[in-house]
């Protein structure tokens, strides 16, 4: 099984765990990318919602769960071609939370050039953006080493 | 049942005949920008969920980024609808829309 384990900064990924947490609390009753199709009739459009939260649940539990002991004791994550697929998704998830939580006076520009000066920003907001672009970075290295197995699984 | 009804049978299906209708023909699933996902999540959500070869999947996820929506798949509603659920799995917008070409 290909196996990458990325070694973080203790001191800089510990204290935004605590917003991650939050975030993903938020995500337990609701869709990160709300249904966007008006046309479903109501019992289909909840039995989907339903489906849907329980697959976002799931796969931000997996993400939480690279934050363990070895990350606390020396800073490693693991990822592979199993959990790979939860955690690309679970980072979407809640950096799509984020934007909605924390973020939402960014323009569309600025989120997607990520050309912010983060020394600027108030200290909730620039913790909720540290944590936009870690999750993202998390996501590039994924995508870097572990696509293959996401698309062919 | 009222009066109406019994005295005109052909009332009562009506509304289910059109339902039918209006799902019956070719159906487009349809992605929407967001600006939080990335480019290469996007790219490789689109080779994963239709099997997109690269150029492909980048020219739609070029397509969604430029014009807002690319249409990314047509056919019969049913399917349409499972590649609209898959979608939003990956936490994409997707919705449908009938073709009116067909």
């Amino acid at each position: 099984m290909k196996r990458i384990e990325v070694k973080l900064s203790l001191e800089v990924v510990a204290p935004l765990l605590d917003v991650i947490k939050n975030v993903a609390g938020g995500l337990s009753a609701n869709l990160a990318a709300p249904l966007a199709m008006r046309d479903l009739d109501a019992e289909f459009k909840d039995t989907w919602t339903a489906e849907l939260q329980a697959a976002q649940t799931a796969d931000v539990q997996v993400l939480l769960a690279l934050f363990d002991g070895d990350f606390f004791s020396e800073g490693v994550i693991g990822l592979d071609e199993a959990n790979a697929e939860p955690v690309v998704r679970a980072c979407a998830a809640i950096r799509l939370r984020l934007r909605a939580d924390y973020l939402k006076t960014f323009g569309d520009e600025t989120l997607e050039t990520s050309d912010v000066n983060i020394t600027q920003l108030e200290e909730p907001v620039r913790k909720a953006f540290m944590c936009y672009l870690f999750l993202a970075t998390l996501q590039e290295l994924i995508i870097q080493h572990l696509d293959s197995s996401i698309i062919e699984s | 049942m009222n009066a109406s009804n019994k005295s005109n049978p052909h009332t009562v299906p009506e509304p289910q005949e059109t339902t039918a209708t209006a799902l019956e023909g070719v159906w487009r699933v349809v992605v929407l920008n967001d600006p939080v996902n990335l480019m290469s999540y996007v790219v490789m959500v689109f080779k994963k969920v239709f099997g997109f070869d690269e150029s492909t999947a980048r020219r739609h996820m070029l397509e969604v980024h430029e014009q807002g929506r690319s249409i990314v798949w047509a056919g019969l509603r049913e399917k349409a609808e499972a590649y609209a659920f898959t979608l939003q799995q990956w936490h994409l917008t997707a919705v449908l829309e009938p073709d009116e070409a067909h």
